[in-house]
């Protein structure tokens, strides 16, 4: 990481919140709150934790389909 | 063994100590903003003038004691070369930074969609600015909207003109709007037509369905931007697997793999520019008029809310 670049991010107003829990759920707008650190941290709990799905489709994003695509 | 965080933390150091320009997005990037809780990839956009030192970087971590691993995926895009990553394609690697490391999968920009200036946030010379990541986001998968939202409203202190180009909740825009200067108003509007209709669209039913066109078109836009290489990318590789002795990826170092890479996709042709054999305007063109059937809208209404040409397709 470019050392000691990070800074505290800033405070969003109370409607930030309540929109995310009705957009992305009450746990994720709780998750939201945290402490950037914290919220690292959690992840950093999950992924050794768990073998989770990752966000992205198997193909990349300009390649979007289906991995059994490229053969046919 | 290393998390998908602490790698990315690892190599950002790497990459820092080699000079290499980076910026970290998607993904990463959200979880940075607090807006998505899991991740596992690394999505990185390389300074196209790096992506030399970025592979010299890759060949000396391969040579470090212990070793790192890397390798080009099974479908990897195209080569890290600045002629194919300066017209759009992405390049997918997968590497190991220890013995026992699992997979770290790491997808490389140097030309992000949508994204006329790669710039970093505020918070972090390392993470991809909120307006660069919401016009990345604007892709058409469904989970990447609240997204976009997200950075919109969190935008509204920072910077209210890029805030009115992203928030998607009709409620909240409006609002915004209405506090917004008349001079931030208009700067905005020249980007986000659909801010122009905001004075005389009071209902609030009626504003999410002009947001709901809008997104049609970007969504659009972004199937056939991503067609053409697929299209590209599919011919190229059915070309290459036909090819006797056919074996991807090898074991060889990256630097191996990726002269490999160059020479195949040399012989088989792979397009360098896809969407310059079709052109912006017909791209943008088609896609608007595939916008219109897929909203079941009329032209008139979609002239109403696209987004202009170079918002779009930088």
């Amino acid at each position: 990481m470019k050392e000691g670049s990070e800074k505290k991010a800033p405070e969003y107003p109370e409607d930030y919140y309540e929109h995310l829990a009705r957009t992305l759920g009450e746990e994720q707008a709780a998750w939201a709150r945290l402490p950037r650190a914290e919220r690292e941290a959690e992840l950093t709990w999950i992924h050794e934790s768990f073998n989770t799905p990752d966000d992205l489709a198997v193909w990349p994003p300009e390649l979007d389909g289906g991995i059994e695509n490229g053969s046919k | 063994m290393s998390t998908p965080l602490e790698f990315l933390k690892v190599f950002a150091a790497r990459l820092s100590r080699a000079r290499v320009g980076y910026v970290i997005t998607s993904g990463m990037a959200c979880v940075f903003y607090g807006l998505q809780q899991t991740t596992k990839d690394s999505d990185l956009v390389i300074d196209l003038e790096d992506l030399p030192r970025f592979l010299d970087l890759l060949g000396d971590l391969e040579r470090e004691l212990p070793p790192w691993r890397a390798s080009y995926r099974v479908i990897f895009g195209a080569p890290l070369e600045a002629d194919y990553m300066a017209h759009g394609w992405t390049s997918h690697l997968s590497l190991w930074d220890r013995a026992d490391s699992p997979e770290h999968r790491v997808d490389l920009f140097s030309k992000p969609p949508r994204v006329s200036k790669v710039e970093t946030g505020p918070e972090s010379d390392a993470y991809a600015s909120r307006h660069m990541l919401a016009q990345m986001k604007r892709t058409d998968r469904e989970r990447d909207w609240p997204m976009v939202d997200g950075l919109g409203l969190q935008l509204r202190r920072l910077a209210p003109e890029q805030a009115l180009l992203h928030i998607q909740d009709a409620g909240l825009l409006r609002g915004f709007w209405e506090q917004a200067s008349p001079t931030t108003q208009a700067a905005a509007a020249l980007k986000r037509p659909l801010l122009r209709l905001l004075p005389s669209t009071t209902d609030l039913d009626a504003l999410h369905a002009w947001l709901r066109l809008e997104r049609i078109a970007w969504e659009t836009i972004n199937q056939e931007r991503y067609r053409l290489y697929e299209a590209a990318w599919k011919q190229f590789s059915r070309a290459w697997r036909a090819d006797e002795g056919f074996v991807w990826p090898t074991s060889e170092p990256l630097r191996a793999q990726h002269e490999r890479l160059c020479r195949a996709a040399a012989r088989f042709a792979l397009e360098r520019d896809p969407i310059g054999t079709v052109g912006r305007e017909a791209l943008y063109e088609r896609a608007l008029r595939r916008a219109v059937v897929r909203a079941d809208s009329t032209a008139e209404k979609m002239a109403k809310v696209e987004p202009p040409i170079g918002e779009v397709l930088p």
